[in-house]
């Protein structure tokens, strides 16, 4: 499908010198000299590698017909994540610099939806939120419960730190947007 | 579109306010007038990469179209021909088809001051002068930027500096489309104007106003003229913009006193729009009125107050300075 790059979003994918990249980011902007620009941050999808490129805002870009299916994670190696269309049991994988950090919130057994084209798997949409136990934390100090903004590094049961509120104790399970690693709440 | 209260940007509002009132002492001390202005226009410049809000006034069976303006020059400039002297405008302009971004919005306050007598760098000496005061006046001040001096840079430097295009293939519009083809951008069916704008937005603006200094980048190509007067090389016109941080700030002429040749880019902008499908909108014909009355040497600037904020208030985002946000 060819679109004008002026109504490209974030998520979308597009052929950009013939390879396939995903929107990170897309922003109007006007210079007030000549056309306006799309300003976009995009990822390409073989190499994990993010470059910025400003499209003039009407100018015609491929995005590509995707389809986004449930899938459950299996595991993960050092170099790619598996994971099984639960459906058909067919299994997919993707590489870890694809994905990027957010695998770093993953449990096995998670279920995501993954993007395929042409039957071939191109990047997960990270779920919204993932549901994590405290495995290491420190107690709050008397006295420091009057700071209500106040933050302490915990581990989590996959092995990352994530700062959350002074209250939270080892054995909680709370909740952490994966794409930023921020806390946003207790389950 | 919704509305969105986000209270939790008072700080930062504050700090906005303190830019404004700034502003207002600065340019009182330095003897220019504030003038309040209509935003409703029967008549409008034309522009042609500035989309427009269209409205209508309703009388009984009376109608009349009118329009928001996308910025107080054609008022101004009326009232610098007649005499007023030394002026500026604070306050609201409006641009269609700017989505709300970080660095946008369809609906913005502007500053624009005139100084009679001026030419740009005139104006360039009077801008670090206010910046520094505007530096002294706001407390509280995350920004890092020092106002003892300008960098300045012309376009052509800057293109050979930082885009590695020289000279002669920045001004001649085949070498230029040639050059950028090489470069890898598209330019089947795209005009000079349109690549030289991805270019210059891809490959220079990132480099301006990130050296602790704000940066004065002068002399555009004469394609980008708008009301500005040309230089003598009859290649670049007098027009500068200024960047801080990668972010341009404001935009000034030496202004274009010629009524013969402003009328002449009028029709060419017009039929620009016209061929972009833009909203038509009946010609200022009152603003060469008042050119040809004779308007003495000036120059002016206009300045977005709330990128111009944003510096001040070591924010990212407008949307940070506002109490109210519609997305």
């Amino acid at each position: 499908m060819r679109t004008n790059a002026g109504n490209l979003k974030k998520g979308e994918f597009v052929y950009h010198g013939r390879e396939i990249w995903q929107v990170q980011r897309a922003d109007f902007y006007s210079p007030g000299k000549g056309s306006a620009l799309m300003k976009t941050r995009i990822k390409n999808l073989l190499s994990g590698k993010n470059i910025e490129y400003a499209y003039k805002s009407n100018e015609q870009v491929d995005v590509l017909d995707v389809q986004s299916i449930e899938m459950q994670y299996l595991y993960r190696d050092s170099e790619n994540l598996y994971f099984m269309d639960e459906r058909t049991y067919n299994q997919f994988s993707l590489p870890l610099n694809i994905v990027g950090d957010v695998y770093k919130y993953f449990k096995d057994g998670d279920k995501m939806f993954v993007y395929l084209h042409d039957d071939k798997p191109l990047t997960i949409r990270p779920p919204l939120s993932v549901k994590l136990k405290v495995v290491e934390a420190t107690d709050a100090v008397k006295g420091d419960t009057v700071t209500g903004g106040a933050k302490k590094a915990v581990k989590v049961e996959t092995g990352v730190t994530v700062l959350v509120p002074l209250f939270v104790k080892v054995g909680e399970t709370i909740t952490v947007n994966p794409e930023t690693g921020e806390y946003t709440g207790r389950v | 579109m919704n509305i969105k209260i986000n209270v939790e940007n008072l700080k930062n509002y504050k700090i906005y306010l303190q830019v404004e009132q700034a502003v207002n002492e600065f340019l009182q001390k330095r003897g220019y007038l504030k003038i309040d202005l209509p935003v409703l226009s029967p008549v409008l410049i034309p522009e042609s990469y500035l989309e427009v809000f269209e409205t209508e006034f309703r009388y009984l069976d009376k109608k009349e179209k009118l329009y928001l303006t996308p910025s107080p020059e054609l008022f101004l400039k009326r009232l610098l021909a007649y005499g007023v002297g030394n002026c500026y405008y604070f306050g609201k302009s409006f641009r269609n088809s700017d989505p709300s971004t970080t660095l946008h919005s369809y609906e913005f306050t502007m500053l624009e001051f005139y100084k009679m007598g001026a030419d740009y760098m005139g104006i360039a000496d009077e801008v670090l002068n206010m910046l520094r005061y505007i530096n002294k006046k706001v407390k509280n001040t995350s920004q890092k930027f020092k106002f003892d001096k300008w960098e300045k840079i012309s376009v052509t430097e800057a293109f050979e500096k930082y885009a590695k295009i020289n000279e002669e293939e920045l001004f001649d519009h085949k070498l230029f489309l040639k050059k950028a083809k090489e470069k890898g951008y598209r330019n089947d069916g795209f005009s000079y104007d349109d690549v030289w704008s991805q270019v210059y937005t891809s490959e220079v603006e990132k480099n301006l106003g990130v050296n602790g200094y704000p940066t004065l980048i002068f002399d555009y190509p004469r394609e980008f003229a708008a009301l500005a007067k040309l230089n003598k090389d009859g290649k670049t016109t007098q027009r500068f913009e200024f960047y801080i941080n990668g972010m341009e700030l404001g935009d000034c002429y030496t202004e274009l006193t010629d009524w013969k040749e402003q009328d002449l880019r009028f029709k060419t902008e017009d039929s620009k729009r016209k061929k972009s499908k833009k909203i038509s909108h009946p010609i200022d014909k009152g603003y060469i009125e008042a050119l040809k009355y004779g308007l003495g040497d000036c120059s002016g600037i206009a300045i977005g107050l709330e990128r111009l904020a944003m510096i001040f208030a070591g924010v990212d985002s407008i949307k940070k300075l506002k109490l109210i946000n519609i997305e």
